[in-house]
């Protein structure tokens, strides 16, 4: 389960008017390409980056959307034409996917505030927010409370299931014990008896 | 049997009737009624009679029509039915493949059943017609008139029905057939969900349905198949003139829009539930937990009860034995006097032999 991009991107005006005018514009973009070669790492952000743009293109407005790609998942979520982009694998959960872009999103509204419509150029520098979100968020425990939950208590559950066999066989030894210690008492009553009685029956020798 | 002209009542004049009656049913629509007439009401049986004729064999005509045609309505009804159900086709001849021979029966029974419907109604139009211009022209009774009009409205009425239910077979046979289709789709959609795309994209909120309920709805329980089975082929933005092509399938994007946003919802709203249900189980487990611990906690103090009275056994035998090796012990002199006894019977045994 892992996310390989996140791209922030500006796509105003990109869905009314012609296909060519006004393709999205980059704002912020935090590529982990560590599993390519190292001579492919360049061609696959170059591809990241168009496909990021594509995608973002054809998402109408305030509407989310999920494109797979090969064996990766593209997630996509518009809103106001700020548009933020994962790449990610088949695993990672759809739900955690979109809560990570609104998370993104939030922050980068509270950042940069409305600056970014603005901006026309794809932006260079990066977002330190956003490479650390990256690898943060490869775990979709961290973004997605509820995902997160939800583990803890599933393995809650199964620790309750391992207790409760644990009670079975402690219930089990319980019932040897007193089945042991009834039959105990029995022989000590045995013996006290044997013992009085010798001690009787000798005062007169 | 006085035979004055006035008093038509005496007059036998069947003969000359019947001749008449033959005259007018050779000939054709003729209005007019029989000259010589002097009695008035039998020139109104007359009369009747000439312009009842064509009048009532149009009606009787179109009566026998609406009779075959819902006849035919019924074995239409049948046909189609017996179609749902898959059974052998209601055509007398050849019993070849289930679906295709009904299927056309049905549609030429169809359009048989509409061009006769067109037919009558076009005949009830005429008679109507008729039926006015006769009440208009000629000087008929007034329960004539009331009769030929009562006969029309039966007429319209009765074709009207049938038309309702031609029509209620039409539709029931088009829902039959998108049962049909569905059914078709259902079994061959493992196989090939690329053809049935096509079916899929006109309908998005309904293959949604399906495909949600075929799909485990928490897709955090086995994490690695998750994500894919919510959004199989969910996916827009054909992009035709890249090299490498974005998604397989081609699918309208605003049909698609709205059922993901519903299905993200949907998915935020059952993963809710499955942590509700799972804290449930929880508390279901824990409830049982305490019930299990506190029955083993009496098997617990039985145990104990159980070592307290051995131990206090044990103890008891133990002092006894004390007593009994302290007796023994400290015994001594009890134990000379024994001796001594024995010593004394020994000397008595030992007398007596010796």
């Amino acid at each position: 389960m892992r996310v390989t991009a996140l791209v922030i991107l500006n796509s105003a005006a990109s869905s009314s008017s012609s296909p060519e005018a006004a393709d999205p514009v980059v704002l912020a973009n935090a590529t982990d390409v560590s599993r390519f070669g190292y001579f492919q790492r360049f061609a696959a952000r170059e591809f990241i980056l168009f496909v990021a743009r594509t995608v973002a293109n054809r998402t109408p407005a305030g509407q989310r959307q999920s494109v797979q790609h090969e064996e990766y998942k593209v997630h996509s979520y518009n809103r106001h034409d700020l548009c933020a982009l994962a790449f990610m694998d088949d695993h990672y959960p759809v739900r955690s996917a979109f809560a990570l872009l609104n998370q993104i999103l939030d922050e980068y509204q509270k950042a940069f505030g409305e600056s970014w419509r603005g901006v026309k150029v794809d932006a260079t520098q990066p977002w330190p927010y956003l490479t650390e979100a990256l690898t943060k968020f490869q775990d979709p425990a961290e973004v997605d409370k509820l995902f997160k939950i939800q583990r803890d208590l599933d393995e809650t559950k199964i620790i309750l299931h391992k207790t409760i066999e644990n009670l079975l066989d402690r219930g089990v030894k319980l019932d040897d014990l007193v089945e042991k210690s009834s039959d105990l008492s029995a022989a000590s009553q045995m013996f006290y008896k044997q013992a009085k009685k010798t001690n009787q029956c000798c005062t007169m020798l | 049997m006085s035979t004055r002209a006035g008093q038509a009542s005496y007059r036998d004049r069947t003969q000359e009737f019947l001749k008449v009656v033959e005259n007018c049913k050779k000939s054709s629509s003729t209005l007019d009624g029989p000259s010589s007439s002097t009695a008035p009401y039998l020139e109104g049986p007359k009369s009747a009679a000439s312009i009842q004729s064509e009048f009532s064999r149009r009606a009787s005509q179109i009566g026998l029509g609406i009779h075959q045609t819902s006849q035919k309505l019924s074995k239409l009804a049948k046909c189609s039915e017996m179609l749902v159900t898959g059974k052998v086709s209601c055509s007398l001849a050849k019993r070849t493949s289930v679906f295709d021979d009904p299927t056309i029966e049905i549609q030429e029974l169809t359009s048989v059943i509409k061009k006769d419907i067109t037919a009558l109604n076009s005949a009830v139009v005429d008679l109507q017609l008729l039926c006015s211009l006769q009440n208009e022209s000629g000087n008929l009774s007034r329960d004539t008139t009331n009769h030929s009009t009562t006969v029309v409205d039966n007429l319209k009425n009765r074709l009207m029905s049938t038309t309702k239910e031609f029509k209620e077979v039409l539709t029931m046979r088009t829902e039959n057939l998108k049962v049909h289709e569905s059914r078709r789709q259902l079994f061959s959609s493992s196989a090939s969900k690329e053809a049935a795309n096509p079916f899929l994209r006109q309908r998005p909120l309904v293959s949604k349905g399906s495909n949600e309920s075929s799909a485990p709805p928490a897709p955090w329980e086995n994490g690695s198949t998750s994500s894919s089975p919510l959004f199989p082929r969910r996916k827009s933005n054909g992009d035709p003139s890249s090299t490498q092509p974005l998604i397989p399938q081609q699918q309208q994007q605003q049909q698609e829009m709205v059922p993901l946003q519903d299905s993200y919802m949907q998915s935020r709203a059952e993963a809710l539930q499955s942590v509700e249900s799972t804290i449930h189980e929880l508390s279901n487990i824990f409830t049982q937990l305490a019930t299990m611990v506190s029955q083993q906690g009496e098997l617990a103090i039985r145990i104990d009860e159980n070592m307290d009275d051995t131990l206090a056994n044990v103890e008891g035998a133990q002092g006894q034995l004390l007593k009994y090796l302290n007796s023994i012990s400290s015994n001594r002199w009890l134990m000379i006097k024994i001796f001594f006894v024995l010593m004394f019977f020994l000397m008595i045994f030992l007398f007596f032999v010796a």
